[in-house]
């Protein structure tokens, strides 16, 4: 399965700074993802030149197995492209346009191949509230907050700490609570995009150089239901930025669990002979409280077998 | 050159000057001149054709909002509602139940030779069958349990399959895509909406999509337009042309001598909601111009602004809908339109801007106007195509801006009644497609079919907008009427000066293109309701005959 992110936001609001991001981290990486990128316009992803490997028409391919996609042919054929790559993308990043509705795209990402589909809305913390209103695009800008799974109030910097915290609020009522990463420059940690954990990228290393945000992890050596996984996923409050885990359900199925923001997924998997649980999570210093996790945790596996 | 005098029992010339006769000379495809046998015979030798002594000329019609895809849904069978006119001049029956759905779509998979083709049908509308319950695929089942059967909405935004079409893809109830329809245990219903979920049934999805990039959609498209009496047909934003396998298609296609139409392609340089290198493409438009032919140009581009009022996707200003939910949404960013705007503009291309609710079209004239500061171009006729919520206060400021309107009055029959009772509310749906206030502010404007959309033909169209009538007998703001010949110039004169085509057709003028429409009735003097069911006997394209194809 391939992981798929629908990124939204109005002009300006710093998609393609966090794109940038997001290529350049990979890059440093010392076990980068192969990140394929669908976007508007190469125009505007700053693309180290010594990284391509070759472009032919609408296609970029860099060297660390990325790729680069314009849409040049429609949404549909563009996600068929990069699926059918060899070696098929880990993780592929739509850029919706500015007015794109960002919740009819996601719904590519629920077939077959693709999977946790989620949708990272980047907000401008100086204008957001305003375009909010605006005639043109108040119900498009209102439509995006509201389909987030996470949203990134972006260039908060910009803001007095008073004016910070009343659009905070704003934004968390319009939308009903939906989980907010306030940062700067796109400036976050990668795993919130992506997995959790990878082979030499352990979750309390995922954070590192990010002193606002906080890492947890769990593991024990019991089963659970997917009831009580269901149950403990929706009792995780807007802290908590991003979930990862994997566990054994009574009859010996593997039950996986995914958290993006406000999007919760607990999936099936194959038969398995093990009963270890895993669990992590990365949240916002403050927000997300260890110690809550921990008892969490202590309460779904109390009774478990 | 040898010299052809048509003579007919009337030639409206839509030149204000000249503006009938009996008798058109033609020499060369062209024009010689038009008025009686003695005032047109000075020319030197000629044949007389008495052919169409007893039909009236009038100007090839122009229709300048059609799609390819007009020819491409020929290419499927039909399940519409209402009839429609193939090619070859027969007629396929509107399908009015799901009985006769199922007898229609069980005789379509008996014609199918190779077991594994899926059966992709196109046409059914849901609106129509207000009192049943939603199409699924258990009706679909009945015409095949075996053979995927794919059938597509009139809307192009849903579609219904049957049981094998979902197995084919591997489409089951675990996937978590909203747009497919279930029923109450959250089984699969068939229904797919909106294309993430109509893309899962990708065999019979890339047909639908395929048909409108072959040579026969392109031939069919002719065939319909003659049967019209259309001489000169816009595809807007149907083919891909600057992609060389598309450019030579249309090339071989129209170079045909037989092909009976002139196209005019209007591109849409990007996909809606992309921000391509705009500048590039200009160029590129510009360098197209040179491959023109005389029955394939380039005069512009397209741009699609927002979508449908009946899918309550055109962004609408207050009071916003009558009933039903908002869902108006701009396809551009405001702030960039003008950039995607003005290379064309620069390049002096022609753009015509897809703008179906009323802000969007505010939108459009203000870039339009913000542009003619930066780079004044005084005959730009720049066209709102659709506009069919345009305001008074629009319309006085296109006038000034030179902007051109082109109405969707095909509305106002297929969905006048949706727009009084449901979609706008009585005082907008009256004002629909404003053809006498354009008049009056002096908004040059064009009405088209938008066909496939709707079907193609423009006594059809002309029709709408003299009598403003809808099926449940209403008629639509009476006040909006124009007369019939209003009317003809609009899809003929008018609608060749939006594409910067008017000196050359639209018109029936000394130097111009003999293109004809043939009809069996004059539509200036028939009652007013009979317009849309005046015959055609066919066309004449640069001099030569083309017999509109009649049923055997």
């Amino acid at each position: 399965m391939i992981g798929f992110t629908v990124l939204g936001g109005y002009l300006g609001a710093g998609k393609t700074t966090l794109l940038n991001q997001i290529l350049r981290r990979n890059t440093e990486s010392a076990d980068p993802i192969r990140i394929a990128l669908l976007v508007n316009d190469f125009g505007d992803i700053n693309i180290d030149a010594q990284l391509i490997e070759s472009q032919i028409d609408s296609q970029i391919n860099l060297a660390n197995g990325c790729v680069c996609c314009t849409l040049t042919d429609g949404f549909s054929a563009a996600l068929d492209t990069l699926v059918d790559l060899n070696p098929q993308p880990e993780h592929i990043i739509v850029e919706a346009s500015g007015v794109a509705d960002v919740n009819n795209l996601s719904q590519y990402g629920n077939g077959q191949v693709l999977a946790l589909a989620n949708i990272v809305v980047v907000a401008d913390a100086e204008t957001v509230q305003e375009k909010a209103s605006d005639k043109y695009v108040a119900k498009t800008i209102q439509r995006q907050l509201k389909a987030a799974d996470l949203i990134l109030l972006n260039k908060v910097d910009l803001l007095e700490p008073q004016i910070r915290e009343r659009r905070l609020s704003w934004l968390s009522e319009l939308t009903d609570g939906i989980p907010v990463v306030p940062c700067v420059r796109g400036d976050i940690p990668q795993a919130i995009l992506f997995e959790l954990e990878r082979r030499d990228n352990p979750i309390d290393e995922s954070v590192h150089g990010h002193e606002e945000y906080v890492s947890w992890s769990y593991g024990i050596n019991k089963r659970i239901s997917r009831e009580s996984l269901e149950a403990f996923a929706d009792s995780l409050g807007p802290g908590v930025l991003r979930c990862k885990g994997v566990f054994v359900d009574p009859f010996g199925y593997r039950l996986e669990l995914q958290v993006v923001g406000k999007r919760k997924e607990v999936a099936a998997g194959a038969k398995t002979l093990e009963s270890v649980s895993q669990l992590v999570a990365i949240g916002l210093k403050g927000k997300m409280l260890t110690e809550d996790l921990d008892a969490a945790v202590q309460r779904l596996f109390h009774d478990a077998p | 050159m040898s010299i052809t005098i048509f003579q007919a029992q009337k030639i409206i010339t839509m030149n204000p000057s000249n503006p009938e006769g009996t008798h058109v000379a033609v020499r060369d495809g062209l024009i010689l001149g038009v008025g009686s046998l003695q005032e047109v015979a000075g020319w030197g030798d000629y044949e007389l054709d008495m052919s169409f002594a007893d039909q009236v000329i009038v100007p090839g019609f122009v229709e300048a909002h059609a799609h390819v895809m007009a020819g491409g849904m020929m290419l499927l069978p039909y399940m519409g509602y209402f009839e429609r006119k193939l090619p070859d001049g027969s007629t396929a029956p509107g399908i009015q139940s799901y009985e006769a759905l199922v007898d229609a779509m069980t005789l379509a998979e008996s014609e199918l030779e190779d077991p594994d083709q899926p059966l992709v049908a196109v046409g059914f509308d849901p609106i129509y069958f207000p009192d049943q319950a939603r199409l699924t695929r258990h009706e679909l089942d009945k015409v095949s349990k075996t053979r995927p059967i794919y059938l597509q909405h009139a809307s192009g935004h849903l579609a219904t399959v049957n049981t094998a079409m979902l197995a084919e893809n591997n489409v089951t109830k675990g996937m978590n895509i909203e747009g497919l329809g279930r029923d109450e245990h959250g089984e699969l219903d068939g229904e797919l909406r909106e294309p993430a979920a109509m893309s899962t049934c990708k065999t019979g999805h890339r047909i639908v999509q395929m048909v409108n990039h072959t040579e026969q959609a392109i031939r069919d498209l002719g065939a319909l337009a003659r049967n019209a009496g259309i001489t000169t047909c816009t595809d807007l934003a149907g083919a891909s042309i600057l992609s060389p396998r598309a450019l030579t298609m249309w090339q071989e296609v129209t170079g045909d001598e037989s092909y009976p139409l002139r196209v005019a392609q209007y591109n849409i340089p990007a996909m809606p909601g992309s921000a391509a290198a705009f500048d590039e493409i200009a160029d590129q438009f510009v360098q197209l111009q040179e491959k023109q032919t005389e029955k394939l140009r380039f005069p512009g581009v397209k741009f699609v602004l927002d979508g449908s009022i009946q899918g309550f996707s055109a962004l609408i200003d207050e009071p916003g809908y009558f009933s039903g939910e908002d869902h108006g949404q701009l396809l551009t960013v405001p702030e960039q339109f003008a950039d995607w705007l003005r290379p064309f503009h620069r390049a002096s291309l022609n753009v015509h801007m897809h703008c179906n609710g009323n802000l969007t079209q505010q939108l459009a004239i203000d870039t339009v106007e913000k542009i003619l500061r930066e780079d004044p171009w005084l005959d730009h006729r720049h066209t709102i195509t659709h506009a069919q919520l345009t305001t008074q206060a629009q319309l006085r400021k296109m006038s000034k801006l030179g902007l051109c309107a082109n109405f969707f009055s095909n509305h106002i029959w297929y969905w006048g009644d949706q727009h009084y009772d449901i979609t706008v509310g009585p005082e907008r749906a009256n004002s629909i497609e404003p053809c006498a206030s354009a008049l009056r502010e002096g908004v040059s404007f064009s009405i088209h079919s938008d066909a496939g959309v709707t079907p193609l033909g423009s006594l059809h169209t002309m029709w709408c907008v003299v009598n403003r009538v809808t099926p449940s007998g209403r008629v639509l703001g009476e006040v909006e009427k124009i007369s019939p010949y209003e009317a003809l110039k609009a899809v003929t004169i008018s609608a060749a000066y939006q594409m910067h085509l008017d000196d050359e057709i639209g018109s029936l003028e000394a130097g111009k293109k003999a293109d004809f429409a043939v009809l069996e009735e004059d539509p200036l003097s028939v009652d007013p309701m009979h317009i849309r069911d005046i015959k055609v006997w066919g066309t004449v394209l640069a001099g030569d005959k083309h017999k509109a194809a009649v049923a055997t």
